[in-house]
C-alpha cells in the first residue's frame, strides 16, 4: 500500500518534471507567449485582491491598506482602506482613462496621461504602474536575451521594447520570469536615456486562491539609496465575475 | 588758555561765525533727516513685508530651506517657544505651516500658497484682520474655514460664503484634500502674496497635510532696529544646531535686502553731494576769515606769537564752530525726527498708489534709531575737523611783512 502509494507520487513528480522540462526546453516558445502567460498568472480573467503597501524611506515609513479589482486589461479599481484618514479615496481605470475619486473633498478627478509617470500615491510606483494603462502583452515588442537565474530558480530573460504607438515612458523593460511557474520575478526599467532607472523584485511566492503567485513585490527606485515600495498581497480571488459596471465612476464613489 | 583765547576769537566777529555754524547746522539737519528718513522707509518696508511672509527670522527644521517639503517639518513644543520667547529681543513667535496645494473652484484651478496659521497670533502681530476686504477675518485655530487673497479669489472666481477645494500632497507622501468655506477675502499690498495666497487655521492645516502638531516654521519678530546678525547667532546657540536652522529675512528674500541696497546706494550719491556742497561753505568761509585777519595775524607774528600756537589757534576755532553747529543740528534734526516719528507723513494721490502697488503702507516713517544721528554728526566733524587744517596751514606759511602791509 505504502509502496503504491510513494510509486504513485514518484511518477506523478516524474511527470510534472516532463512536461515542465518540456515546456523549458520549447524553443519555439515566444518571448511574447511568455509574458503572456507570466501576466496571466498574476491577473486572471478577473481578480479581486486586498493588499498592504509600505512606503520606505530613509528617515520614515507608511503603510496604506488597499482593495483593488481588475477585469482583463481595460478595468481597475482600487479602494484604500486604510489610513482613516485616507480611507474612500478610489482609482478606476476604464480603457485608457484613469478617474480618481477623493472623497474629502467630494470630487471626481480624471487624471491627465501627464500624470501617468508620476508618483503614485506618494509611491515608488507611477500612476501607470497601479492602474496598468499600459499591457505588457499588447503593447511591447518582446525579445529573448537567454537564461538567468533569480534566487536560485531559473529564468527566462525578455526585452521588451514599448511599440511606438504605446504611451509608454520606459525605453525598455528587462524582465526575468521562471522557467517553471511563469513568475515575473524580476523587472529592470529603463529610460529614455538607456539608464536604470527602477528595479522591481518579486518574491515570497504563496499558493493564494489556488494559484502559486508572487505575493511581495518590491520597487527599488536606482538612484535613490533607502528608498522602497513593498506591496504584500494579503488574500486574492481570481475569475470571480465582475460585471463591466462595476467599473464605473459613479460606483467609485460608493465602494465599501 | 590757548582754548579761551580761541573762544573770544570766534566771538569777536559774532556775524561771521553765526553765519558759519549755520551752515554746519544745515548741514547736519539735512543730512540726519535724509538718512533718517531713507531708513525709516526701508525699515517700514521690510516690517510689512517681513511681517506677512516670512518675520524677521524664521527657525527651521534643518534642511528645510534647501528641500521645502512638508516631510522636513518638525514638531511644536511649548518648551521650544518659551525657549525662544527666552531671548530679550524675540518680542514674538508666530508658528506656521507653509505648503503649496492646487486650489479648485468650480471650473477653475490654481496653484496656491497655503499658510497655516494661528489667527490670533498673527492679528497680533500683523493685524491681519485689519486687511480684510470682504467678509471677516478667521476667530481660531480649529475653525474650518479659510481667508483668501483678493487677487486668487478674482482668479477662481470665488466670494464669500463659496467652497475651496484644496488638493496636495501631505507629510509622509499621505494625501492632503479638504474642502474650506471661504470666511474671508484679504488685500495684501504684495501682489505676489495677494495672488497667491490661502490662510488656513493652523490645526485644519495640520490636519489636512496630516501632519498633526508639526510647523515648517516659526517665525520671530523682533523690534525694528535690531541686530538681525547677532540675534541669529544667540538663538542659533539657544537650539540644537543639528535639528533646526535659523535665518534671517535677508537670507530668505535676498531680493529685497538687494533691491535696498541698490536703492540706498543711490542716496549715498546724493547724501556725499550733500557733503561737498556742505565743505565747500564751510571752506569758504573759513578762506574769508583768513583774508579779513591777515593784517592782524601779521602783527601777532612780529610781535613774538609762535606761528605753530597760532595755528592751533585758528584750527581750534574752526573746530569749535563746528561742533556747536553739530551740536544744534542733533538737536534740531531730533526735534524734526521726534516729530515726524509721532506724526508720519501720509502719502496721497499717486505717489500712495505706487507704495500700494509695492505692498507698502503708504505712509512716510522716519527712523528714530540712535546710530544716525552718531554717524552724521561725526561725518560733518571730521570734516570740519580736515577743512580746519587750512587756516593753519596758511599761518604756517604766512610772512609777517607781507601780511601787515596788505
Amino acid at each position: 500500500m505504502k509502496i503504491t502509494e510513494t510509486a504513485f507520487h514518484c511518477i506523478m513528480i516524474l511527470m510534472l518534471l516532463t512536461t515542465h522540462k518540456g515546456v523549458a526546453q520549447n524553443p519555439d516558445l515566444s518571448a511574447k507567449a511568455i509574458v503572456q502567460k507570466a501576466d496571466e498568472n498574476m491577473r486572471g480573467k478577473t481578480s479581486m485582491t486586498t493588499i498592504r503597501i509600505k512606503i520606505i524611506r530613509p528617515t520614515w515609513q507608511r503603510e496604506m491598506k488597499m482593495k483593488t479589482w481588475t477585469k482583463g486589461d481595460d478595468y481597475s479599481m482600487i479602494l484604500l482602506t486604510s489610513p482613516a484618514k485616507e480611507k474612500g479615496i478610489a482609482f478606476l481605470k476604464r480603457m485608457k482613462e484613469v478617474w480618481n475619486w477623493i472623497p474629502a473633498i467630494e470630487r471626481t478627478i480624471k487624471l491627465p496621461p501627464s500624470m501617468m509617470s508620476q508618483s503614485w500615491m506618494g509611491t515608488d510606483f507611477t500612476n501607470d504602474d497601479l492602474v496598468k494603462e499600459a499591457s505588457s502583452v499588447a503593447d511591447y515588442d518582446h525579445k529573448h536575451l537567454g537564461s538567468e537565474t533569480i534566487d536560485g530558480n531559473d529564468c527566462y530573460k525578455i526585452e521588451m521594447t514599448p511599440k511606438p504607438t504605446a504611451a509608454i515612458v520606459w525605453e525598455k523593460v528587462i524582465v526575468w520570469i521562471d522557467k517553471q511557474d511563469f513568475l515575473q520575478l524580476k523587472a529592470d526599467f529603463y529610460d529614455e536615456d538607456g539608464e536604470l532607472v527602477n528595479t522591481m523584485n518579486a518574491s515570497d511566492i504563496k499558493i493564494l486562491d489556488g494559484r502559486k503567485i508572487t505575493s511581495k513585490i518590491e520597487m527599488l527606485p536606482t538612484d535613490k539609496e533607502g528608498n522602497s515600495t513593498v506591496i504584500i498581497y494579503n488574500d486574492i480571488e481570481f475569475d470571480k465575475a465582475i460585471s463591466d459596471d462595476f467599473f464605473t465612476t459613479r460606483n467609485m464613489k460608493q465602494l465599501e | 588758555m590757548l582754548l579761551k583765547l580761541a573762544w573770544l576769537n570766534i566771538w569777536r566777529n559774532k556775524r561771521r561765525t553765526i553765519i558759519t555754524t549755520t551752515s554746519v547746522f544745515f548741514a547736519v539737519l539735512l543730512a540726519v533727516t535724509t538718512r533718517s528718513m531713507t531708513d525709516g522707509v526701508y525699515e517700514n518696508m521690510i516690517h510689512n513685508i517681513v511681517g506677512y511672509s516670512s518675520g524677521y527670522l524664521q527657525i527651521h527644521q534643518k534642511g528645510y530651506w534647501d528641500e521645502q517639503s512638508i516631510d522636513n517639518t518638525f514638531e511644536a513644543h511649548e518648551e521650544l517657544n518659551q525657549k525662544l520667547l527666552s531671548n530679550p529681543k524675540v518680542t514674538n513667535t508666530i508658528p506656521r505651516l507653509n505648503t503649496f496645494a492646487l486650489a479648485s473652484h468650480s471650473e477653475k484651478t490654481k496653484g496656491v500658497l497655503v499658510l497655516g496659521i494661528d489667527p490670533i497670533k498673527e492679528k497680533e502681530v500683523n493685524s491681519l484682520d485689519q486687511k480684510i476686504s470682504k467678509g471677516t477675518y478667521l476667530t481660531s485655530e480649529n475653525e474650518n474655514a479659510i481667508v483668501l487673497g483678493e487677487g486668487l479669489a478674482a482668479q477662481l472666481k470665488l466670494s464669500v460664503n463659496d467652497s475651496l477645494v484644496l488638493l496636495g500632497q501631505g507629510y509622509h507622501a499621505s494625501s492632503a484634500a479638504a474642502k474650506f468655506k471661504v470666511k474671508g477675502i484679504i488685500k495684501l499690498g504684495s501682489p505676489d502674496l495677494n495672488n497667491n495666497i490661502v490662510y488656513i487655521p493652523l490645526k485644519q492645516a495640520q490636519y489636512m497635510y496630516g501632519a498633526e502638531n508639526r510647523l515648517t516654521a516659526i517665525s520671530i519678530m523682533t523690534d525694528k532696529n535690531s541686530n538681525l546678525d547677532k540675534l541669529k547667532v544667540s538663538l542659533q546657540k539657544l537650539l540644537d544646531s543639528d535639528g533646526y536652522e535659523v535665518m534671517t529675512w535677508k537670507e530668505m528674500i535676498p531680493e529685497m535686502d538687494q533691491f535696498i541696497e541698490a536703492d540706498s546706494t543711490g542716496h549715498f550719491i546724493i547724501i556725499g553731494v550733500l557733503y561737498f556742497l556742505i565743505s565747500f561753505g564751510l571752506f569758504g568761509t573759513l578762506l574769508m576769515m583768513i583774508f579779513e585777519r591777515k593784517h592782524e595775524l601779521g602783527i601777532l607774528i612780529a610781535i613774538g606769537m609762535k606761528k605753530r600756537l597760532l595755528a592751533l589757534i585758528l584750527m581750534l576755532e574752526s573746530i569749535m564752530i563746528a561742533l556747536i553747529g553739530c551740536l544744534t543740528g542733533v538737536l534740531g534734526g531730533m526735534l524734526v525726527v521726534t516729530w515726524f516719528t509721532k506724526n508720519p507723513i501720509h502719502f496721497t494721490g499717486e505717489l500712495k498708489e505706487i507704495y500700494e502697488n509695492y505692498g507698502i503702507e503708504s505712509i512716510m516713517y522716519f527712523s528714530n534709531s540712535a546710530n544716525i544721528f552718531v554717524v552724521q554728526t561725526l561725518i560733518v566733524l571730521v570734516l570740519a575737523i580736515l577743512l580746519a587744517f587750512y587756516p593753519g596751514y596758511t599761518v604756517m606759511k604766512l610772512k609777517p611783512v607781507d601780511a601787515i602791509n596788505s
